[in-house]
């Protein structure tokens, strides 16, 4: 004590087992006293196989594979994957079942912003907003049960249509949702702009300029806070989305509070959308029959998932079964900004940093701290949370 | 710009080291470049600016030999993998086809000009054993740390590890 200290080199090393939650991931931040300089990642932990095993299971089977992909946005890989293959047989979707999907895909996106938020806010140590967030998510999941009959994994797509149709009791219960939904999200977007203590974890932290947003080829939400206009469902609509529009929300700020606004602004652009969609539903069959065998070639099938654009490519040999599938997925394209705008920031505001792209992973349960002497000593994910948290107190 | 003069436009910037084109879907063009050019053409389309690299898939061409029940079987180590280097503007897919052989599946990475390649490279140079030159990192990133040299699970003649 008393005596001066040298800064100490240290690398932070974070994950990859977390049991709460899916998709491992493993990041070491080489951090000089408290700010980081240096930020690397290792993915993979739950790399499944996936598109090797669409190689051993036919078109329909695969469908209930590819679902699986996610357990956040599973309509959207769904629906990806429906519409790749229905473009390959030269099928024509009816008009109800387009809609039907646009409707699920936005519901999805109000579970998956709102899902974020809570979980953005826990990790800023605002756990009263992460409870009060996830009690109103309840009412989208309980919409979504109610429509489809799960909470996860709706299966809602069949190929060639959809399964689930939407009734006048459905419409009424979609309606009243939204009332409430809405009126909670304008207090959760008055919060986050206005709330002192948690501004200070977001305003000005993890910026992403526009220029550096489009060099990283960052997606969806975590792009648009930056001022990239890019979004499939206006770029090139799909499902019901050119009788159904959406407006694009973008920022400018690119920081985490801009990153805060733009989902919240989507939300009500959901909210908007799914409520012309049920006034305006058209009529029509819900499926159209589709072979079991796709003719040969290859489409690219691209949608607007929560977290930006998720990209499908589907490859077939004449057979029943595919011949190649190339999944992308969004989360995928946005690590690139955590590890750059990490570099800069303080280790207290990692956790943010991370959270703030809506990583589909959110795993990280222990940390190690290795010094230049070798010294170990571990920290739980729980306590770099509570080490930021602290830090701004 | 609608997606016909979009298209156009990606076509010509690439047009120098253009093999030939194909039309696959109204929103698409594939060009069909020599390996070597890969970094060149690149650069083009991102210097431009010409859309954004949306992915790189890998696709295995085994060759396959036909038994007397008329079963096709892969032949392993005859084939070739091809590289899809797909970028998106708006509403069209641009694509970079290039083709590698087995026996020399080395091409130069785009890393250095286009960062966010590094996760698809990875992916694909783990899976499908395509060697990308000049790499900034060739550990494992998909894979398990002790996963065997030489065996890449997307290609069409892996079916499984065998049990030690």
């Amino acid at each position: 004590m008393g005596s001066e200290k040298k800064p100490e080199k240290f690398v932070v090393s974070i994950g990859p087992q977390h049991p709460a939650l899916k998709e491992p991931g493993h990041f070491e931040f080489g951090v000089e006293g408290e700010i980081v300089t240096s930020a690397t990642a290792r993915l993979g932990f739950v790399h499944r196989g996936m598109e090797k095993g669409t190689e051993s299971r036919t078109w329909v089977q695969n469908l209930y594979l590819m679902e699986r992909v996610c357990g956040i946005c599973s309509h959207v890989h769904a629906m990806a994957y429906a519409q790749g293959v229905e473009k390959l047989a030269h099928v024509e979707v009816p008009p109800r079942a387009r809609a039907i999907r646009e409707l699920i895909a936005e519901l999805e996106r109000i579970h998956s912003h709102l899902l974020w938020l809570g979980v953005a806010a826990h990790e800023g140590g605002f756990d009263t907003l992460f409870m009060l967030s996830w009690r109103d998510r309840e009412t989208v999941m309980d919409l979504l049960e109610s429509i489809t009959g799960n909470r996860v994994n709706y299966s809602a797509n069949v190929l060639g249509g959809v399964k689930i149709d939407i009734d006048e009791a459905k419409i009424s219960a979609i309606h009243k949702g939204m009332d409430f939904l809405e009126e909670r999200t304008r207090h959760y977007m008055k919060v986050v702009t206005e709330d002192e203590t948690f501004l200070g974890r977001t305003r000005n932290i993890g910026s992403m300029s526009l220029d550096l947003a489009l060099r990283l080829g960052a997606v969806g939400p975590t792009a648009r806070a930056s001022g990239v206009t890019y979004d499939v469902r206006v770029d090139s609509p799909y499902a019901a989305y050119a009788d159904f529009p959406i407006k694009v929300v973008t920022d400018t700020a690119g920081d985490l509070e801009a990153r805060f606004v733009v989902r919240i602004k989507e939300l009500y652009e959901s909210f908007r959308v799914i409520r012309e969609l049920i006034d305006h539903m058209p009529a029509s069959e819900l499926t159209t029959r589709i072979p079991r065998r796709m003719p040969e070639g290859e489409v690219v099938s691209r949608v607007e998932a929560p977290r930006g654009e998720l990209f499908y490519y589907l490859k077939s040999n004449g057979s029943d079964m595919p011949e190649r599938i190339k999944v992308r997925t969004p989360s995928l394209c946005n690590w690139g900004s955590v590890l750059s705008t990490a570099v800069g920031h303080k280790l207290a505001d990692m956790p943010m940093i991370l959270a703030g792209i809506d990583p589909c992973f959110s795993c990280n349960d222990r940390m190690v701290l290795v010094n230049q002497d070798n010294n170990l000593s571990t920290w739980s994910w729980e306590d770099l949370r509570q080490y930021g948290i602290e830090y701004y107190k | 710009m609608d997606m016909e003069q979009k298209l156009q436009a990606a076509t010509d910037i690439v047009k120098e080291w253009t093999i030939s084109t194909n039309n696959p879907e109204a929103n698409r063009v594939d060009a069909v470049i020599a390996p070597e050019n890969v970094k060149k053409a690149v650069a083009a389309l991102l210097d431009a600016p010409w859309g954004y690299l949306s992915a790189i898939t890998g696709v295995d061409h085994p060759e396959y030999s036909t038994d007397e029940a008329g079963v096709k079987h892969v032949i392993p180590d005859k084939g070739t993998l091809e590289l899809l280097y797909h970028f998106s503007g708006g509403a069209v897919v641009f694509t970079l086809r290039l083709t590698l052989p087995y026996d020399h599946a080395v091409v130069d990475t785009i890393c250095d000009i286009d960062m966010a390649a590094q996760l698809y490279e990875r992916e694909a140079a783990e899976l499908f054993g395509i060697d990308f030159a000049g790499a900034p990192s060739k550990e494992h990133l998909v894979l398990p740390e002790d996963w065997p040299a030489g065996v890449y699970p997307l290609r069409k003649a892996f079916t499984g590890l065998k049990q030690s």
